[in-house]
C-alpha cells in the first residue's frame, strides 16, 4: 500500500535529515515550518473530517483518524530522536562547562612547600638536639 | 630505572576515597607525575588525593569517567615537558609494571598507542561473565578485528602528544573506550596493544561496570554519530 511507503519514507527521511544536520539554523527553521504545516493540517482535520478521509483514502488508508494516528506516530519518533539528540549536545557543552571551571582550579601538589617544611624541620633538629628524643 | 618524568598518569577518580590515596602513592614511587580528576566525588576522594603530591582538577559536578579522561588529558598535554599520557584506574586494578614495560615499548616502537589486553595469555582469572561480554563485544565489531584489538575496554592506555592532542571523547559515560577505538581507526594511529594484568580484588569487582551498562555502551556509540564532531 502506499500509505506504508510513505510513513517508512517519511521515517527514514527525517531520521537521515536530523542526524546530518541537526544542530544548524537551516534544521531549526525547518523544523518550524514543518510545526506551522502540521498545525494547519490539524486545523484542516478539524474543520473538514471528511478532506482527512478523502486524502486517507487517496493514499490507502482505510479513515481519516488512522492516517493522523499514523503521522502522529512518526511525529513523536521524529520528537524523541530529536529531544535525544539536543539533550546529548547539551551535555557535551555542559562538560566542556564543567571541564573548564575545573582547569582553572586545578590544584598542583604543594612539593615545594613540603620541602620547605622538611627544610625547616631538619634545621630544627639540627639546632635543638633535645627535640629529637 | 628510566626517568619517567615526561610521563603524566591520568587518573579518573569516583568516590574511591578508600583506595586512592595508596593507588596513587604507590604510583607516584615511579612515576612523578600523576593528575587525578576527581568527577564530582561525595565521598572525599578530593581531600585523600590532596596529601598524596598528585595534581588535582575536580570536576564541580559528575559527568563521567569519558569527561574526567579528557579533563586529565587536556590538563596534562598543557603540563611543560608532557610527552607521554597513561590512562590509570583508580581502583588498583592496574600494575604499574604494566605500564613501564607498554612505555617502553612506546619509546622503542612505532607505535602511537598501546592498548592493556587481558586476552593475550591465560584469562582463566577473569570472571566468566565478564570474559563472555568482552569477547562478544570484540567478535561483533569488525573495527576492532581489523585493528587486531583484543580488549578494547580496558582501562590502560599509553599513548604520545599526537594523540593527548588529537583526543576529543565527547561520550561523557563508559561508551568513550568504543570512542576511542574509533578515533584509532579515523585518525590512523598507530595501534598495538600489551599484555596486562588486571587485579580483581573484592573492592574493584564491587566497583566494576556492571554488564547492564553494556548495553548503555552499545546504545550510545550507535548514536553518537549524530553529534558534531
Amino acid at each position: 500500500m502506499l500509505i506504508q511507503f510513505l510513513l517508512i519514507a517519511a521515517v527514514v527521511v527525517l531520521l537521515v535529515f536530523f542526524l546530518k544536520n541537526h544542530g544548524t539554523t537551516k534544521t531549526a527553521a525547518g523544523v518550524k515550518i514543518g510545526f506551522l504545516l502540521f498545525l494547519v493540517l490539524a486545523v484542516v482535520a478539524v474543520i473538514r473530517p471528511v478532506e482527512v478521509s478523502k486524502l486517507a483514502e487517496l493514499v490507502g488508508v482505510g479513515r481519516g483518524t488512522d492516517l493522523l494516528l499514523y503521522a502522529l506516530v512518526v511525529a513523536f519518533g521524529f520528537q524523541t530522536i530529536n529531544t535525544y539528540l539536543r539533550f546529548k549536545e547539551l551535555e557535551l557543552r555542559y562538560a566542556r562547562l564543567a571541564r573548564a571551571i575545573a582547569l582553572r582550579n586545578a590544584e598542583a601538589p604543594a612539593r615545594a612547600d613540603a620541602e620547605a617544611i622538611e627544610h625547616v624541620e631538619a634545621v630544627q633538629r639540627t639546632e635543638d638536639p633535645a627535640h629529637t628524643s | 630505572m628510566a626517568d619517567q618524568s615526561d610521563v603524566w598518569l591520568v587518573v579518573p577518580v569516583y568516590n574511591e576515597a578508600q583506595v586512592i590515596a595508596d593507588v596513587v602513592r604507590n604510583a607516584l614511587q615511579t612515576f612523578p607525575n600523576i593528575v587525578c580528576v576527581d568527577d564530582g566525588s561525595r565521598d572525599g576522594s578530593a581531600d585523600a588525593i590532596r596529601g598524596t603530591g598528585a595534581h588535582l582538577v575536580q570536576h564541580p559536578v559528575n559527568l563521567g569517567q569519558g569527561a574526567a579522561i579528557q579533563t586529565g588529558v587536556e590538563y596534562a598535554r598543557e603540563q611543560p615537558g608532557a610527552e607521554y599520557f597513561v590512562t590509570f584506574d583508580a581502583d588498583g586494578q592496574h600494575q604499574v609494571a604494566d605500564v613501564v614495560r607498554m612505555l617502553e615499548r612506546l619509546r622503542s616502537e612505532p607505535f602511537d598507542i598501546i592498548v592493556g589486553t587481558r586476552f593475550k595469555g591465560d584469562d582463566s582469572h577473569i570472571p566468566l561473565i565478564k570474559r563472555v561480554v568482552l569477547k562478544t563485544v570484540v567478535a561483533v565489531s569488525p573495527k576492532l578485528r581489523k585493528l587486531k584489538l583484543s580488549d578494547a575496554h580496558n582501562g590502560l592506555r599509553v599513548f604520545n602528544k599526537k594523540v593527548a592532542d588529537e583526543l576529543r571523547i565527547t561520550l561523557n559515560g563508559m561508551g568513550h573506550a568504543s570512542q576511542i577505538v574509533d578515533m584509532i581507526s579515523q585518525r590512523g594511529w598507530r595501534v598495538t596493544e600489551e599484555q596486562v594484568e588486571i587485579l580483581y580484588t573484592e573492592y574493584s569487582m564491587s566497583k566494576g561496570q556492571s554488564l547492564i551498562n553494556g548495553v548503555n555502551i552499545l546504545f550510545d556509540s550507535a548514536l553518537k554519530t549524530g553529534s558534531r564532531r
